[in-house]
């Protein structure tokens, strides 16, 4: 539902993924396994997952919601045989979703999901200068990446959420799942209430009004660290590499006056503003993002004469900063707790590549190139790639059963060794499995503690 | 109307005797109310006790209808409460205040029945009940505040954060909640606070921690400061938290009991009491204990009622009756109606009132003959008096019932005329009382909302520059208005 994709039509050919390629990923390399273990929050099927909705979206576009199923084998199965382009998860039910037709309709109640998060790219087309739409690049990329580390911050240190995980979208985005028992079963009043409370920018109509953030002061202490974040990355992300002001070129685009425009409001007192505006009309040569940025204080320094009239272009400098920085939710996502959200592991159908699990901290790829993102969106795993490595495996294995003497069990190790392990899927599959490890640890421990005394836990 | 039902509970009242501890009593002065009472009371009691909190409930209404800030509602508020609902002191310790205890509880209950059925009422009895509900913990000293918080940890689950945690978070509290608690000092002590002085505040202010699910619009605002989990709320704004609890299980419980209802309505005794109860927020029975003071009513007779001496007292509705039927020399039977039990209400005797009624009848140029008169009317004021047929001393229609009854029609003036004037009639008539364009618009504005004993109410308080109870009923009215020019004509 986040994320739409297209028409089929849309899709480039060469990079669409067939549906022989989706049932082969199916059958061979999706970690079934670790997204039940994930939704079940124990071993043994419970309520958590088998009352819990998923559903399909296919080719044709279809959509087929309230599907449910009660334990791992029955869901592998399904996926299978549906062979749908992705699968998404919704809530846990009251009742089993796929019987509601023999239930009367209020009696299919949401009980309890993941608080989730959405970052999408497209929300930031008005103010990146290095692709727009669906396209994205590692500069872009940089707006998640800083969004993330802020989020991240809130939910953690602020909530006191621990088990949260990453997931790349396989486009533009990102998606945050927060596994908690206590996130889980927030009502949606109290979902609307953290989105907002993270919700810096405001809503998408404040946002029309461009320098309306009318945030108080003192910051709150959540957007002073937020600011203490981006505050570092500024002068890189959009002074050097987005320069969105930048009017160098004989003829710059209309976007880059609007964006100077944008930049003006913030800008207090009219005279500066005036002053700004008819020195760079004038400039003719070059005028980057980084110039027009110290233009801002050479020029106050000359028209500004009190301390307060500083004290204000500060602050708003301090707006501008966070409104070209500060993460962009696509807060409805957060807010119901019907809403369905693509499955980590899904393929994105037409890049190919797999909505994998990542640490924003430190990048699973190996490749060093890749240490300065965290996780680069160019370099996901893909799924014609993983093809690629697993035939590639294969060979070698056949090579060496034919060319070496077995030694004893090899075989059978070899046996036992799942596909995903074959490909580069592997470190995203297990830092999954990481992740689902100590979310099942916690469920253990609350459950014992619930055992022994149910009625002083009240959330 | 209960003679007989009263027989048959009174073999059934347990409820005298000696004290011994009862589980479904709080022994405390300040309740959630959770727990539904099951003892017996007789239904003189049931009666009376829900009135009593009824008066209360309306003088909150009011004064909330009127714009009046929290600290005016509670002044007004607080003796009523010493007077109808009173508490005693803290900690509780005697027979005798476990009895007040008990009105409290047991009022709330029956009010719950009353107000329970329309979304409408629900939503006005919680609202009053909640401010009730913070005036009196307002009224409380911090350390009953402190154990009533321990004794509802279930439900408030508050923890007072000690002061090495709040120096370690000080400059963050202060960052997250500081503007808010200024505005807060700022409304107490009507003055600018300096940012020393809210420093100052600030190493004094108790905060509590709550889980954040707790305080959702404080967190959506980003109004406090949190921390794992955790927000943490300074004192100003802990009431509003504790009303917010107290509102939501009100409103959960009224729901229920609106559930529960149809097994009660089998039971013949209650259902005409709930029934009257309810009929308006503002039904009180008037109380002719206000006008029993006869140097009030000595100068009212015929001749005085029709003079600006006496009529600069009367609410709209009398005056627009009485000028329109001098004008055109007739009312109709509604109009007759209302008015003579309003001027039988304000001391005019029944000779006097035939004098008035046969005078305004049988001159002018729409004159009717006074044998007419004594034929067709005579009998009909009489009859108002109780002198004829059936005899009943008729009340005066207090404004619930004066906006029950039909709508009038052409030439008739009888009704409230906050309802049934147009707005350009009803301008010009309150401009001729004396109110101005900007309480113009106030007094317009509850006529809108449909509040037309609170638009009635805030013209008298205008045009009597004085902050009023609310008036449900036009002697009251008439009565207020001759008690306070006699309060001045004494003091001058
Ligand atoms: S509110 Fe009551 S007293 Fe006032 S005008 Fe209407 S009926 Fe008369
Ligand atoms: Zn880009």
């Amino acid at each position: 539902m986040a994320d739409p994709v297209p028409s089929q039509a849309a899709v480039p050919a060469d990079s669409g993924v067939s549906s022989s390629d989706m049932l082969f990923f199916y059958q061979r390399l999706l970690p079934f396994r670790q997204i039940f273990q994930w939704l079940n929050h124990s071993p043994k099927p419970s309520k958590d997952f088998t009352m819990r909705e998923f559903a399909y979206e296919y080719r044709t576009g279809a959509y087929q919601r309230y599907n449910s199923f009660s334990n791992l084998e029955e869901f592998k199965k399904s996926v299978v045989q549906a062979n749908p382009t992705r699968f998404e998860v919704g809530a846990v039910y009251s009742v089993n979703p796929k019987e509601r037709k023999r239930l009367p309709k209020q009696a299919l109640k949401p009980l309890a999901k993941e608080l989730v998060f959405d970052i999408d790219l497209t929300d930031y087309d008005e103010i990146r200068t290095c692709c727009s739409g669906t396209d994205i690049c590692k500069k872009c990329w940089r707006f998640i990446q800083v969004a993330i580390k802020i989020l991240d911050a809130a939910l953690r240190e602020d909530f006191g959420f621990n088990r949260l995980i990453w997931v790349f979208s396989g486009r533009r985005g990102a998606h945050c799942w927060v596994s908690d028992a206590r996130a889980r079963c927030l009502d949606e009043t109290t979902r609307k209430s953290i989105v907002e409370y993270l919700d810096v920018l405001g809503s998408r109509l404040n946002r029309q009004g461009k320098n309306l953030l009318s945030l108080k002061r003192p910051f709150h202490p959540h957007v002073e660290r937020s600011f203490d974040l981006l505050k570092n990355e500024f002068v890189d992300i959009i002074l050097k590499e987005q320069d969105p002001w930048n009017t160098s070129s004989s003829e710059p685009s209309d976007k880059s006056w609007e964006q100077v425009e944008t930049l003006l409001s913030y800008v207090p007192e009219k005279p500066l503003q005036e002053e700004l505006r008819r020195k760079w009309k004038l400039q003719t040569s070059v005028s980057t993002s980084m110039s027009k940025w110290e233009d801002i204080t050479v020029i106050a320094k000359k028209i500004l004469k009190h301390q307060n009239q500083v004290n204000a272009l500060n602050e708003a400098k301090k707006d501008i900063i966070l409104f070209y920085m500060y993460p962009r939710l696509d807060i409805e996502v957060s807010k119901q707790l019907i809403h369905l959200l693509k499955s980590p592991f899904c393929v994105h159908p037409s890049t190919g590549n797999i909505c994998v699990p990542f640490d924003p901290h430190h990048n699973l790829s190996n490749n060093e190139e890749d240490d300065d993102y965290g996780f680069n969106p160019t370099n996901a795993p893909n799924l014609r790639q993983l093809q690629n490595e697993i035939e590639v495996w294969d060979v070698r294995r056949v090579n060496r059963d034919s060319s070496q003497p077995l030694e004893d069990g090899e075989s059978e190790a070899d046996k036992r060794i799942s596909e995903y392990e074959k490909t580069s899927l592997k470190p995203y599959v297990e830092y999954f499995q990481k992740f689902v490890n100590n979310l099942l640890k916690d469920e253990l421990k609350d459950s014992g503690k619930r055992g022994r005394d149910d009625d002083t836990l009240e959330f | 109307m209960f003679r007989q039902v009263k027989r048959r509970t009174a073999g059934r009242r347990n409820f005298e005797g000696t004290y011994t501890p009862r589980n479904d009593l709080p022994n405390h002065r300040l309740s959630f109310y959770d727990v539904p009472p099951t003892e017996e009371i007789t239904l003189e009691q049931f009666e009376s006790w829900a009135i009593d909190r009824l008066k209360i409930l309306i003088e909150i209404e009011s004064c909330m209808a009127r714009g009046r800030s929290f600290r005016e509602t509670e002044t007004a508020v607080r003796p009523l409460l010493q007077k109808l609902l009173p508490l005693g002191t803290w900690p509780v310790n005697n027979n005798s205040q476990i009895d007040e205890l008990k009105k409290d509880y047991y009022s709330h209950f029956i009010l719950r029945l009353v107000f329970c059925r329309t979304e409408d009422l629900r939503r006005k009895f919680v609202r009053n009940e909640t401010v009730l509900f913070k005036i009196r913990y307002n009224a409380m000293q911090p350390k009953e505040q402190h154990q009533f918080i321990t004794n509802h940890h279930d439900k408030l689950p508050w923890n007072y954060i000690d002061s090495d945690e709040k120096l370690a978070l000080f400059d963050q509290l202060f960052a997250a909640t500081g503007a808010t608690v200024k505005s807060a000092l700022a409304a107490e002590s009507d003055g600018q606070i300096t940012t020393d002085q809210l420093r100052a505040h600030f190493r004094n202010e108790n905060f509590i921690k709550v889980p954040f699910e707790k305080i959702t619009s404080l967190v959506a605002t980003r109004l406090v400061l949190l921390k794992l989990g955790y927000g943490y709320v300074p004192s100003t704004l802990q009431l509003s938290l504790l009303a917010l609890e107290f509102q939501e299980l009100l409103q959960r419980d009224l729901l229920r009991t609106f559930q529960s209802i149809p097994r009660l309505e089998e039971d013949d005794r209650l259902l005409p009491l709930l029934n009257h109860l309810g009929q308006n927020f503002a039904s009180m029975e008037y109380d002719p204990a206000f006008s029993a003071d006869p140097s009030l009513v000595s100068d009212i007779n015929a001749a005085s009622v029709t003079t600006p001496a006496i009529t600069n007292h009367y609410p709209l509705c009398a005056k627009h009756l009485q000028t329109n039927m001098i004008a055109s020399s007739h009312l109709r039977h509604e109009g007759r109606q209302q008015l003579s039990l309003f001027l039988k209400g304000i001391g005019l005797s029944v000779d006097e009132a035939l004098k008035f009624w046969s005078h305004s009848f049988t001159s002018g140029p729409h004159a009717m003959t006074p044998e007419r008169f004594n034929k067709e009317f005579k009998y009909n004021i009489r009859h108002t008096y109780g002198l004829e047929g059936a005899r009943t001393n008729y009340k005066p229609w207090d404004c619930a019932r004066i906006l029950l009854r039909p709508l009038p029609g052409k030439n008739e003036y009888h009704g409230c005329p906050y309802r049934d004037l147009s707005v350009d009639a009803l301008t010009t008539q309150l401009g001729e009382m004396g109110v101005g364009a900007v309480d113009m618009k106030g007094v317009l504005n509850d006529v809108e909302r449909k509040d037309y004993t609170v638009a009635c109410t805030r013209v008298f308080e205008i045009t009597h520059n004085v902050q009023a109870e609310h008036i449900g009923h036009p002697n009251l009215y008439f009565d207020r208005s001759r008690q306070l020019e006699r309060a001045k004509t004494e003091t001058a």
